[in-house]
């Protein structure tokens, strides 16, 4: 019982880590929280929903067809709704009101043109599982986990050792220097918004296989907002282990004390973590972004 | 031809007319330099011509071509700007600052080649290659500041107030550097607060007030001229 509700723990962990890692991303590049990540998940979501019912693709080719997807309308949010705003020097908060209205639009434009049923992946990996230890957990939670780690590490070494990478880690500490470098930010940007999209449209197959796929399904994007709190707002790393320990500690909450608190315990511990320690666990100061 | 010309350049950030219809030019080979007090408008000019800030009005001429609108392109016309306070990647490591300040180019040996002229000017900064560039000393950090603009090869280097802040021996050194720089065929416009050695190593100097110039002759008689020492020299 606790290995698997430790195992459920980490998979749902890492779907928050997945989707929180892209929305850090961008926060830690553009300064500004970008609400309509959530948004590009659910549209990643349908995206290998249509790919999976209509065409019969397999997972993966599910999966690499809601990352380019997701990637894709990520970059298209960009270029739509914050690029005029930033060329403009725009305050964050109005890129931030901008990302709330491309949420709402975007979930309403579902809602008219495919409606608002609830949609379930075929089943891919049906009620397969494994034995570890002697407890058998799903395949489904040990893969999303596994795999939620890699892209995870990938990300984090592109990041940190490719050419581009460091650009993006130079734009964090200074946008303007990093253009004086002959870096078209633009481009870069773009890039960043790219890496996001994937991430999402990874994370929206993970849940929509999980539970479902339907047009508010991006709220729980709100998980990731507390994960990347608690990682430190910024920090990859921090994303991936804020991602884990929230997944973790409310599937012990639902599963050993009530499943009604266990949102009330999540955004406590957000509010928490915002009062006494708003740079979070690895977010040490704010030269450690990315 | 002029590595830069500069014609009846104004800027306004909002209301504020911070450079009121300034003419200037910089020939290949020269060091030349810009001298007021805070406030006058300096790096005003400098943001501009690295394409930061945008101009309302006038021209400038980069090797007798307009100067291209954004930034990265600048670069790529082989313009480089040190600016004021240095403005390191400061999460980064010297090594990753350097590799930045040539990345647009993709050749790996020539930028190889780069990083040790950049060691010839200051040893120091090859044994702090893995060392985060917030870390180092200020003289360290303006060191770092010029090796990043030298990688990218410019032919002509900007250079905002670049002693400020640094003890006098330091001065000299960078100032030093600056020569030496301009003697392996880079252009240097320069610009300073505090102006004596600036305008010794000048071959041209410009003094801005407000916004606009108000004497201009061979550097080393500008840093003789009375008047002049007693309002930006220090007397
Ligand atoms: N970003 C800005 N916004 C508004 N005013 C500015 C800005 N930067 C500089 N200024 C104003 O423009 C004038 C020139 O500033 P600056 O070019 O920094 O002078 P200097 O470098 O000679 O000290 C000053 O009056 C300054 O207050
Ligand atoms: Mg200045």
């Amino acid at each position: 019982m606790f290995l698997q509700t430790l195992i459920t723990g980490l998979s749902i962990g890492g779907i928050y880590a997945l989707m929180a890692v892209g929305y850090s991303l961008v926060f830690s590049v553009l300064n500004f929280s970008n609400f309509a990540h959530g948004a590009v998940i659910m549209l990643g979501a349908y995206v290998g929903l249509a790919l999976a019912t209509k065409l019969n693709f397999g997972f993966g080719l599910v999966l690499a067809g809601s990352v380019a997807g997701a990637g894709i309308i990520a970059v298209l949010n960009e270029k739509l709704a914050y690029s005029s705003l930033r060329r403009r020097k725009a305050p964050s908060l109005y890129l931030m009101i901008s990302a709330m209205g491309c949420a709402v639009f975007l979930e309403n434009l579902v809602y008219a043109t495919i409606g608002s049923r609830f949609y379930a992946f075929p089943e891919f990996f049906g009620r397969q599982v494994v034995t570890i230890f002697g407890s058998s957990v799903s395949l489904l939670d040990v893969g999303a986990f596994i795999f939620a780690l890699i892209a995870i590490l990938g990300l984090h070494l592109f990041i940190n050792r490719t050419r581009t990478g460091t650009a993006i880690r130079a734009g964090v500490c200074d946008m303007t220097m990093c253009s004086l470098m002959g870096v078209d930010l633009n481009r870069l940007i773009a890039i960043v918004f790219l890496l996001a999209g994937a991430f999402a449209g990874v994370a929206g197959v993970f849940l929509g296989i999980k539970y479902l796929v339907y047009p508010t399904m991006g709220w729980v994007t709100n998980k990731a907002y507390i994960a990347a709190v608690i990682g430190g707002l910024g920090s990859l790393p921090g994303a991936l282990a804020g991602g884990l320990i929230l997944g973790v500690v409310e599937t012990f909450v639902s599963t050993y004390i009530s499943s009604v608190l266990r949102d009330v315990f999540s955004f406590t511990l957000l509010i928490a973590f915002l009062v006494w320690r708003p740079n979070g666990l690895m977010g040490i100061d704010s030269e450690e972004k990315v | 031809m002029n590595a830069l010309l500069v014609e009846d350049l104004n800027v306004h950030y909002g209301t504020i007319h911070a450079v009121q219809g300034v003419s200037f030019s910089v020939n290949e080979g020269e060091i030349v330099s810009i001298v007021g007090s805070n406030g006058a408008g300096k790096s005003t000019i400098m943001w501009t011509l690295a394409g930061v800030v945008p101009p309302s009005g006038g021209r400038v001429l980069i090797k007798g071509n307009p100067l291209p609108s954004k930034p990265h392109e600048i670069v790529a016309r082989g313009l480089a700007l040190v600016p004021e306070r240095r403005r390191l990647f400061s999460a980064l490591t010297v090594r990753e600052n350097l590799i930045m300040g040539a990345y647009r180019r993709r050749d790996e040996e020539s930028v190889k080649a780069e990083m040790e002229r950049c060691f010839q000017l200051f040893p120091i900064l090859r044994e702090r290659l893995g060392q985060r560039s917030g870390t180092l000393s200020g003289g360290e950090q303006q060191m770092l500041a010029i090796s990043r603009a030298i990688m990218s090869d410019p032919k002509i280097l900007l250079l905002d107030e670049p002693t400020l802040g640094l003890a006098p021996l330091i001065v000299e050194a960078v100032m030093n550097t600056i020569i030496r720089i301009r003697d392996e065929g880079v252009t240097v416009l320069m610009v300073e607060q505090n102006a004596t050695q600036a305008l010794e190593i000048s071959d041209r100097g410009y003094i801005l007030e407000a916004g606009l110039f108000v004497k201009t002759g061979p550097g080393p008689e500008l840093a003789m001229d009375p008047e002049i020492r007693r309002a930006y020299l220090g007397g």
